[in-house]
């Protein structure tokens, strides 16, 4: 039967409220800290990773979902207007600018819509898109530096144009710019259709590459869930296909990889997302001890009143009501609060966070997100909290029996256990008193200890934690020699010394002439040439593809491999080194000072692990074992089938089945035999900095003998050890590579060090953080539990005080109560911190492999005096609020 | 010579039109070994005047004398010491100390005062008022006329001068009233107390060896038993 009651019940539940506003205060900010948690929390991992999707799409170049590729402007008209796509955006490209001034960029000259320009970040800041009809365009500030254009409207600018083959020099009016993004690969002009179109003509277009002048359709769907679906059911629908290349109605698609999911979990750590689980967890944890402790002791110290309730015909159902709405009410309050508040600690915090965890460059800070998602998950995260912690104070509030309620005093449930010892004629003193009535309620003396010691054992651990990230371990292991110089590309992880520019020879004249460097050498790479060794075909099936490889897949790849004899022809990567870095190789086997006495001899690579340990899968040779190597100037592809050779250039128009493979080219190549002197690893500071093949090294004459190039790829130096001296070479350093040849870059054990500290800080200033919000959590706790303590008790006090109890020896009791919870806590979170902090320190040294586990007690010492302050002055503060009534006021009250 | 008196004792709450006098000048002297009980209705200011007898409460004027010794002129912290020496409290509902049994709730204000309880004087109270057995009991498990049965000990046990009872009986059946007063009366002239008694009850009031009735903050008549 359904009662109309709702009003009577939430009436009740807000006089209720009304009643207690100190106890309302508390929940309110329990509610608020709990929120500010969850919303930090979320604000800066949102943030991270949008600022991931972020940096994918200014590398991608935009953020459109999917693109249709080298369109007719049949096909784009119509494809263009279905209505799955929500937004469109085109592009038309006449070619890339060839001036030499670009020969470090790639400028794509091209018309583009307002809508292309906005998905690709090329909208301009200053100034507008060209107008049609006009020979306006828009470009970015970089572009105009490198031309020499000063960056006002209305300036002309000239660059050559290769369009289809055919170069031309057009010049065009500045009509807007915007600021260059590192992120993205290309440059971009943007120019208006009618004149692209003239180009188009005037070079006399065949667009034999399929680009030039086609259309390119970027567009956005709804939603990024399924785009390649939604991409694929756009080109069935309007008859097209992308499945058989050689067909006429095959259209080229592009998928958007930025918003692939996978990538993001691949680039993010999974330690980083349990992290976020923990923290989650521990937020609800932290909340559900003080909100839980508020209700459980309101609701002890309310029973009467609810046996009353339930006396005069209200049932349990509607008093567990009572007690969620009021929760409910107070959350109203406190979760706005703390959303606000979180998110401004989220909005300092999130760049702190995400600049020391993307310390490989794969995010790059931008914005702190503003994803409403963030509000909507903290709330109900908070609200779920709330709910949680209320659950058994209402029940236990709804059970409550009328006449047992009335008899109900807060040691009701002690009395029941406490065993009947032996009279002791000792009586009691002040210090056995307080400590009795720390027995009184048992679950809130418990529950706010445990509150008080999280904060303690959190800070602990925060402490302990980032001491045990091991700079010297990091150093050894990041950089192994005090400098490296080199061309910028070196540095760069997604470029990985890709367009093979060697040092300049200024900066090593220079750095050769200098003081303080006791040692140094050049290492070369390869520029120019390919290299080969002759393996097994059973070494593919059990080397390092067979790691990410089907067996399928390596059988294919087998067979598509050049051979010679049994032999296949397996590409590898090799250097050359000077003694200097000879020097810094790890040797795991054999004997490397060979390669510094004796001729055709040879150390294999095999990379470590972050710990250290050697993988034994990287490479096959070993010591003794004898290395053949093809060097190569130039390659062919030919068709593996058929032994056709095809010009590199050709390679696109080939149908999709052919079977294509490289191979050294007859009469540009020679072999050299070596042995295998020593089986070493690289440091990872020194080495090409990644792996993709089996790598090999050389020293420098020999390399440049058999190999017949000198492209040093970078110089490295020690200095001596004067910290002094270290600093010039570093404020030179920075000073060369940024001012005089911003082309080159450098990296040094400040660059390291600089590095880790910002990742321990950030460390540290997180742990911190999370340990002053759940202290004040606990502190605030400890109030409650005081103060409530404190009014509960008000006619016992003044029943103590009228047999003779002075306000002295009451204050002293208080303090003793306070006191031993502060014992309590010590004792716990001491407790915590010897059993918790071994095996958190295990989770970390396992994710982080510079990480030294050294158990620490100092920090627990240094939250002793701060909770022990509170212990003396939270009770003291608290009598305050008891002393203001005279005895009598308060003997006279009853209930 | 009086162990306790009151000259012109006046209590006013509030002022101008609202002012209730809740005491109006009552003047009273008691013997030593004296029971005496004060009745009156509920309103009367009976408990103003208990409240006043034991130091909790300050008069507006007139003075309380106990033991020859003009407590008002005492601080509060040397009022609270004068009261665990001198005076012993029961009170309506029992107000013991929960988390504290039998035994030291008994001994609590001699600790309080920082002294070592009488162990034969003590034990003869425990006898006398039948509470041998429950010594190491909370408060809780005991029956109402148990848990006043260990207020008066505690009242009795510092040897006061006097002790103020503020309706004792006032949540007992009459049966267990019969009994819990019958012990009040026989340990005060065992132990030698004088006890003030406060109560509405005229039946209980019988009791004890004189009678003060007060209505309206004064005393209206005195009667010896």
């Amino acid at each position: 039967m359904r009662v109309a009651n709702r009003k009577c019940i939430y009436r009740l539940a807000f006089k209720n409220l009304q009643a207690a506003k100190l106890r309302n205060l508390i929940t309110v900010l329990a509610v608020a800290l709990t929120t500010i948690l969850f919303t930090t929390l979320f604000t800066i991992a949102l943030s991270m990773v949008e600022n991931f999707q972020q940096s994918n799409f200014r590398q991608v170049g935009t953020y459109a979902h999917g693109i249709f590729k080298e369109l007719t402007k049949e096909q784009f008209d119509e494809l263009k207007d279905d209505p799955l796509i929500k937004e469109w955006g085109l592009r038309r490209i006449a070619g890339l600018a060839t001036d030499d001034v670009f020969n470090k960029s790639q400028v794509e000259v091209s018309y583009m819509d307002e809508n292309y320009a906005k998905f690709g970040f090329t909208t301009p800041a200053v100034g507008h898109l060209p107008e049609e009809g006009t020979n306006q365009a828009a470009t970015d500030l970089k572009l105009l530096s490198l031309l020499g254009v000063e960056p006002e409207l209305g300036n002309e600018f000239t660059v050559t144009i290769d369009v289809d083959g055919t170069e031309t020099t057009e010049t065009f009016t500045l009509c807007g710019y915007w600021e260059y993004d590192e992120v993205t690969v290309a440059n971009h002009i943007v120019m208006a259709e009618s004149r692209l179109d003239e180009i188009l003509e005037k070079c006399n277009n065949q667009n034999r590459n399929g680009r030039t002048g086609s259309y390119q359709l970027n567009v956005m769907f709804r939603n990024a869930s399924s785009i390649e679906n939604d991409l694929k059911t756009v080109l069935k629908k309007h008859g097209f296909q992308n499945d058989e290349v050689g067909k006429d109605n095959y259209i080229k698609l592009g998928i958007n990889w930025g918003y692939v999911g996978a990538q993001l979990f691949d680039s993010i750590d999974f330690s980083v997302i349990l992290g976020i689980i923990v923290v989650v967890i521990l937020i609800i944890f932290t909340g559900y001890l003080i909100i839980y402790n508020i209700f459980q002791i309101s609701v002890a110290g309310d029973i009467r009143h609810y046996g009353l309730l339930k006396t005069i015909g209200t049932t349990g159902k509607q008093i567990k009501k009572i007690v969620r709405i009021q929760s409910l009410l107070l959350s109203g309050i406190g979760i706005p609060i703390g959303l606000l508040l979180g998110y401004g600690t989220g909005v300092l915090l999130a760049p702190v966070v995400i600049g020391a965890v993307s310390n490989n460059d794969s995010i790059y800070y931008a914005s702190v997100s503003a994803n409403p998602a963030i509000f909507i998950g903290a709330a109900l995260f908070s609200v779920i909290t709330v709910l949680i912690s209320c659950r058994k104070p209402s029940k236990m509030a709804g059970k409550v029996s009328p006449i047992e309620a009335l008899r109900y005093t807060e040691s009701d449930s002690l009395s029941k256990k406490r065993k009947v010892k032996k009279v002791s004629r000792k009586g009691i003193s002040i210090f056995s008193m307080a400590f009795a009535n720390m027995g009184r309620n048992r679950k809130k003396t418990f529950v706010t200890v445990l509150s008080m010691s999280l904060s303690i054992v959190l800070f602990t651990l925060t402490v302990i934690l980032s001491n045990g990230f091991s700079m010297e371990k990091y150093l050894s292991n990041m950089i192994s020699t005090d400098f490296i110089v080199a061309d910028a590309s070196y540095f760069n992880v997604r470029m990985h010394w890709g367009d093979r520019t060697p040092v300049s020879d200024d900066i090593v004249a220079l750095l050769e002439n200098m003081d303080g460097i006791t040692g140094a050498g050049k290492t070369y790479g390869e520029a120019d040439f390919f290299v080969y060794d002759f393996i097994e075909e059973d070494y593919i099936r059990s080397g390092h593809l067979s790691r990410y490889y089907s067996a399928e897949d390596i059988e294919h790849y087998i067979s598509s491999m050049p051979r010679e004899g049994n032999q296949i022809l397996n590409e590898i990567d090799i250097y050359g080194m000077d003694e200097f870095c000879l020097d810094e190789l790890k040797v795991w086997d054999g004997d490397i000072s060979r390669l510094k006495t004796e001729e055709n001899v040879i150390a294999a690579v095999y990379f470590e692990d972050d710990y250290g340990n050697m993988e034994d899968w990287t490479n096959w040779a070993k010591v003794g074992d004898t290395v053949k190597i093809r060097y190569s100037r130039e390659t062919e592809y030919y068709d593996t089938q058929t032994g056709e050779i095809y010009e590199a250039d050709n390679l696109d128009s080939l149908p999709a089945t052919a079977s294509i493979s490289k191979r050294p080219k007859e009469g540009t190549f020679k072999d050299m035999e070596y042995e295998v002197a020593a089986v070493v690893s690289i440091p990872t500071s020194l080495n090409y900095r990644f792996y993709a093949n089996e790598q090999f090294v050389l020293n420098s004459e020999q390399f440049i003998r058999d190999t017949g190039t000198s492209v040093p790829m970078y110089y490295t130096f020690d200095m001596v050890d004067d910290e002094a001296v270290k600093q010039d070479m570093e404020h030179f350093m920075a000073d060369y590579t940024n001012n005089v040849d911003p082309s080159l870059d450098y990296e040094s054990r400040y660059t390291y060090a600089g590095e880790f500290e910002s990742f321990r800080n950030m460390f540290l200033l997180m742990g911190s953080i999370l340990s002053f919000i759940v202290g004040l959590i606990g502190i605030l706790n400890f109030l409650n539990a005081v103060l409530t303590g404190i009014i509960t008790r008000h006619r016992e006090f003044a029943m103590l005080q009228s047999i003779g109890m002075t306000g002295k020896q009451l204050k002293k009791m208080l303090v003793l109560e306070g006191l031993y919870y502060t014992l309590g806590s010590v004792v716990i979170s001491f407790i915590l911190a010897v059993t918790i902090s071994p095996s958190a320190a295990n989770v970390v040294e396992n994710m982080f492999w510079f990480f030294e586990y050294h158990f620490m007690i100092t920090p627990l010492f240094i939250t002793v005096p701060i909770f022990t302050l509170l212990g003396i002055l939270l009770p003291l503060i608290s009598y305050r609020f008891l002393a203001k009534k005279s005895i009598v006021e308060r003997l006279r009250e009853t209930e | 010579m009086a162990i306790l008196s009151t000259t012109n004792l006046k209590k006013i709450y509030g002022n101008g039109e609202n002012a209730v006098h809740a005491l109006d000048g009552v003047t009273l002297s008691i013997e030593p070994g004296e029971f005496t009980a004060i009745i009156g209705t509920s309103g009367s200011g009976k408990s103003t005047l208990l409240h006043m007898l034991g130091g909790l409460d300050r008069p507006t004027s007139g003075s309380v004398t106990v033991d020859g010794k003009d407590i008002f002129s005492l601080k509060d912290e040397a009022l609270t010491i004068f009261r665990r020496r001198k005076i012993g409290f029961v009170f309506q509902n029992y107000n013991l100390v929960p988390v504290l049994n039998v035994y030291e709730n008994i001994v609590l204000p001699i600790q309080l005062d920082g002294n070592e309880p009488d162990a034969a004087y003590i034990d003869n109270i425990i006898e006398t008022l039948g509470l041998s057995e429950k010594l190491s009991n909370l408060p809780n498990n005991l029956s109402g006329g148990q848990q006043q049965r260990v207020a008066i000990a505690r009242a009795i046990a510092s040897k006061p001068a006097i002790i103020l009872a503020d309706e004792p009986t006032g949540n007992l059946d009459s049966k267990t009233s019969q009994d819990v007063l019958g012990l009040l009366k026989l340990t005060s002239k065992k132990f030698s107390q004088t006890i003030v008694m406060i109560t509405h009850n005229e039946e209980i009031a019988q009791l004890a060896d004189r009678i003060i009735r007060i209505e309206d903050g004064k005393i209206v008549t005195r009667e010896n038993m």
